[in-house]
């Protein structure tokens, strides 16, 4: 019977039960009418008519057998002797959930975490019409270049897409007043940045449309976590004054705990949300069109619009204003708004990772499974007789594996259960290897979701496991069972063809995983082998940030002098603390490996525009000491000078990957260029000529695994910044510098905070952290499933020599040497390893092209890799198989004849 | 007693049960009487064996049950032959001529 039917009359239960009475009471009426006619009593009538049901009690049961409450009744008897059985051999149920419980909670762990970033929807409500707004320029193929106001402005009144839409302004703030002057992240925002995504404050309010003002308005909204690091979690924090770059603004309300921003911040959550209209101090009025000042875009679709249909519509809107405004937009540029989910956003580049490590994992389970499926093929070996004997007197085949099934199930359980708990109070240190910038990290929780996963996880568990070992428990060759049984209760010949090719399967499995994690230690390896243009140990950096009030009058730094003044100050200090040997100075964007870039389209002096690829690069401003610094080599022409000044000539460097690409038979030296865009702050005076001076060497600064753009160099003091950061090379200890060099700089200005002190060898790991968690734990998974093959080829290895401890005997007592019995183990293994390692390298072709974004240098299909990891597995697997042959051969040839 | 009454011979009972439904709709009471009348009171069906193997016969397919009133307006489960049970019906026939004829061959042999 279906277990459909089952069901269904698992429904009908009552109804069944009602039907099955009457329809027996009608029968024995008739019949009594019937023995009346004939000239019966009535009394006796009825008694006849019962007597010839029998027991009718007893008939029902017989009738109803065939439904679903003699079902549950017989998984309940199966559940109480699958216990007993347990019970009676505790070591295997030990073993078995531990086994188990490994492989389930592993999946556990990575579901809750690929459940809490990749499947459930962020917390907002429609979070599908939300999306991030991106402009390109697509000639040159540079994304992300930024928005400028008008065009923020244009896509809100014109577009006819966005319901509402908010610039995401990510910026480092100075909090003064305080002990010391403390560096916050600000996040700059439109004031319906809060409406567009319908989150309400815990306290307070948070700013609303009406809050908004040409520039900077008051009220700010901070963060849960500010609020507790900052203020003590204090309850009357509401219409409290704060002072930030040298402005004043008011608390207006505190977001509740579980609230992030959804996207990409600085370097820390954001503290601190403010607002601004852009159209005043500090931005310049009126906006300029081609000035690309805003790094971006949050908005929310208008209702029914799915992203692909807004992003036509918008790439009409992009053909219409570029028409409209063709000196901002060159149609060689081709410029154009992209817009993106904003989960995608958030977590499409450790979507694949995740992906990856709940392959690896499932794998890990699945050769458990296969491993526990060989245990109890060796166990139903010695239950042989008793399951022989039971199916010779009519127990039904399909009761049996019902019943072995239901042990397995029991098994995988308890397990489930086990894993659960421990996951669960696992889970903080668990979460704690992860890399720290995993975007939702704070999501991740057991969720509903999580424990159907582990309870249907469990059962299927459960049931892979069980099948083979009881349908060949009993598959009908119970005969010859019984006669096997009589000479010890071993594996038949049949068992061990499941057993073995259950050891190959596992082989196989353990391949695939063994080289993904093969091909990704070997990418790594490349990475660690890319040299990144500089030196990065004995290095410490640090950040500043001269603050911006909204005011120009109240701002100490307005003047390029004033700033340049600042930056000198600070630098001859902090070169004169005692061990550092030398001492640079440059923008946030000359940091390798951090999130902040400024991209520079430019013009060549005397040269055609190339319409198709417009040049363009990574700019930074840096003090002459940079280079020595970082150890970064001059190719040719010269470094900096101190003369390189707002007084002097404008001249900058550039690296050789610009010089090979722009200049590859001459030199570049001398030449001169010039950006496309005017200046922000100078709209109206006229775009200046750069001198090239110099080449130096290429600096990877967008990750070891990225080609990246080529880079150009301008002085710091010509164009003196508010933001930089601090680089310095010193003979004593990295660790304990920082706070001397905050000292330093507050000596200088006591109002200006040091922060984000790091050595840049740190710098560097944490850009491959990333990588380095995922390498880790495939690692780690695969070397748990070459352990699990190594056990399950060795006690299939061991249980069949141990049953042949008998013949060994004897060919040894006929001469054979050790070495045949070894070479017939080995023969034997071989086969079965052999199609593990065929199969395995079969299914690693087809399976590690989904590793492709990950590698690194390294083909997916890379033929050392597959080589000496199927070398490497036939290896330890073979070693597996000859242990037990060789214990084999050490027992006495006498005891082992007289072996039974 | 008046006659030696024999219990309708194990394995048979589906035959007979669903030849008799070829007829027609026939409530479980209505089967027994059917099958002892025309076998001249030979067969004999146990009432403890017909139920359960109705029951049976329906989980099959073979048959379907509906409640309606018999012949003197009490209410009966009526039981009908589906087209699967009609498959069913030729195959056992066929299997039962099969048996009697290797039955009499062995008989005559000897």
């Amino acid at each position: 019977m279906s277990l459909l039917s089952r069901l269904k009359g698992l429904l009908q239960i009552g109804r069944l039960e009602r039907d099955l009475e009457e329809e027996l009471r009608s029968h024995i009426e008739m019949r009594v009418a019937d023995n009346m006619v004939a000239g019966m009593s009535p009394q006796e009538a009825r008694y006849d008519a019962q007597r010839r049901f029998g027991n009718s009690t007893l008939l029902k049961e017989d009738t109803r057998a065939v439904d679903i409450v003699a079902w549950i009744e017989t998984a309940g008897q199966n559940l109480r002797y699958a216990g007993r059985m347990l019970q009676r051999s505790p070591g295997f149920a030990v073993v078995a959930i531990l086994t188990l419980a490994l492989g389930i909670g592993a999946n556990i762990a990575i579901f809750t975490v690929v459940h809490a970033i990749v499947l459930q929807p962020l917390p907002f409500s429609h979070p599908e019409q939300l999306v991030r707004v991106y402009d390109d320029l697509r000639s040159s193929n540079t994304h992300n270049v930024g928005m400028s106001v008008p065009e923020l402005w244009d896509l809100r009144d014109r577009s006819g897409v966005f319901q509402d839409i908010s610039v995401i302004y990510p910026v480092d703030a100075n909090i003064t007043g305080g002990e010391r002057p403390e560096r916050v992240e600000l996040l700059g925002t439109g004031a319906d940045y809060f409406t567009m995504l319908g989150v309400h404050a815990q306290l307070g309010r948070t700013y609303v449309p009406a809050d908004a003002l040409p520039g900077f308005s008051e009220p700010v909204v901070i963060s849960d976590a500010y609020w507790r690091r900052g203020f003590g979690a204090d309850p009357n924090i509401l219409g409290r004054k704060i002072r930030m770059d040298g402005d004043v603004y008011t608390i207006a309300g505190v977001m509740p705990p579980n609230f992030r921003h959804p996207g990409r911040t600085l370097t820390t959550d954001v503290d601190l949300w403010a607002t601004c209209g852009l159209a005043a101090a500090p931005f310049p009025a009126p906006p300029i069109r081609a000035v690309r000042l805003l790094p971006g875009a949050m908005g929310r679709l208008k209702p029914g619009l799915t992203v692909a249909q807004a992003q036509t519509q918008l790439d009409s809107f992009v053909a219409q204003l570029t028409r409209q405004f063709p000196e901002e937009y060159p149609t060689t540029a081709r410029w154009g708004v992209r817009i993106v989910p904003i989960q995608q956003d958030l977590v499409g580049n450790v979507r694949t990772e995740l992906l990856v490590l709940f392959a690896a994992v499932a794998f890990v389970l699945l050769i458990a499974c296969v491993n526990l499926a060989n245990l109890l093929l060796a166990r139903s070996a010695a239950r042989q007789r008793e399951i022989a004997i039971r199916l010779a007197i009519g127990a039904g085949s399909s009761r049996l594996i019902t019943q072995l099934l239901t042990e397995s199930i029991l098994l995988a359980a308890i397990s489930g259960a086990a894993a659960l708990v421990t996951v669960f109070w696992l889970k903080d240190s668990l979460l704690r290897l992860a890399p720290a910038d995993l975007p939702r990290l704070s999501e991740i929780t057991l969720s509903p979701g999580v424990l159907l996963f582990a309870f249907i996880i469990s059962i299927l568990t459960g049931v892979i496991f069980g099948l083979v070992p009881a349908l060949q428990a009993t598959d009908g060759s119970h005969v010859t069972a019984l006669r096997e049984g009589t000479r010890g209760s071993g594996f038949s010949k049949h068992q061990l063809k499941s057993s073995r090719f259950l050891v190959a399967s596992e082989i196989a499995l353990s391949l695939v995983l063994l080289i993904g994690a093969g091909l990704l230690f070997r990418s790594f390896w490349h990475l660690l082998e890319v040299r990144p243009g500089f030196e990065p140990s004995q290095v410490v950096t640090a950040k500043l940030w001269l603050a911006v009030p909204n005011d120009p009058k109240e701002d100490p730094y307005f003047t390029p002098e004033k700033r340049a003044a600042f930056h000198r100050e600070a630098l001859r200090r902090i070169s004169t603390i005692p061990g550092v040997e030398q001492a640079a100075l440059g923008t946030p964007a000359s940091l390798p490996m951090d999130s902040q870039r400024n991209q520079f389209s430019f013009v060549i002096e005397n040269r055609p525009v190339d319409s198709e690829r417009a040049p363009v690069a990574e700019i930074s401003s840096v003090t002459p000491a940079y280079f020595s610094v970082l150890k970064t080599p001059l190719i040719s022409g010269r470094l900096f000078a101190d003369s390189d000044d707002t007084q002097g000539q404008q001249v900058i460097l550039i690296d050789e990957s610009l010089a090979r690409r722009y200049w590859p038979d001459s030199s570049p030296v001398g030449q001169r260029i010039r950006p496309v865009t005017r200046s922000a702050r100078n709209p109206n005076a006229p775009i200046p000529w750069f001198t090239i001076v110099g080449v130096v060497g290429n600096i990877k600064s967008d990750g070891f695994d990225d080609a990246g753009e080529p880079h150009i160099y301008r002085p710091v003091f010509q164009s003196p910044p508010y933001a930089s950061v601090v680089f310095v090379r010193t003979s004593s200890d990295p660790g304990s510098i920082g706070e001397t060099i905050r000292a330093e700089v507050q000596h200088v200005d006591p109002g200006i905070p040091v922060f984000s002190v790091r050595t840049m060898s740190s710098v560097l790991s944490a850009s491959l952290a990333e990588r380095r968690f995922t390498l880790e734990l495939l690692g780690v998974f695969a070397g748990v499933a070459l352990l699990l093959a190594s056990i399950g080829i060795y006690g299939v290895m061991a249980y069949t020599f141990s049953q042949r401890t008998n013949e060994i005997g004897i060919r040894m007592a006929l001469g054979a040497k050790r070495a045949d019995i070894l070479g017939m183990a080995l023969k034997e293994g071989a086969v079965t390893i052999g199609f593990g390692v065929a199969a395995g390298l079969v299914g690693s072709l087809g399976l590690t092209r989904f590793l492709q974004t990950m590698l690194f240098s390294v083909k997916a299909t890379d033929p050392i890799t597959f080589a000496t990891i199927a070398a490497l597995l036939t290896a330890v697997t073979l070693l597996a198989c000859l242990v037990p042959a060789h214990r084999a051969t050490r027992v006495d040839p006498l005891i082992a004849l007289r072996h039974e | 007693m008046s006659k030696p009454k024999a219990d309708v011979l194990q394995g048979t009972l589906a035959l007979l049960v669903l030849k008799t439904l070829v007829r027609g709709p026939m409530h479980g009471y209505g089967i027994t009487l059917h099958i002892q009348q025309v076998s001249k009171d030979v067969l004999r069906v146990e009432e403890g064996s017909l139920y359960p193997a109705l029951h049976r016969m329906e989980q099959e397919g073979w048959i379907r049950a509906e409640w309606g009133t018999s012949e003197n307006n009490r209410r009966a489960r009526y039981y009908r032959l589906s087209e699967t049970g009609r498959k069913q019906l030729a195959a056992e026939e066929k299997n039962w001529a099969r048996l009697t004829e290797a039955v009499s061959a062995v008989l005559e042999f000897a």
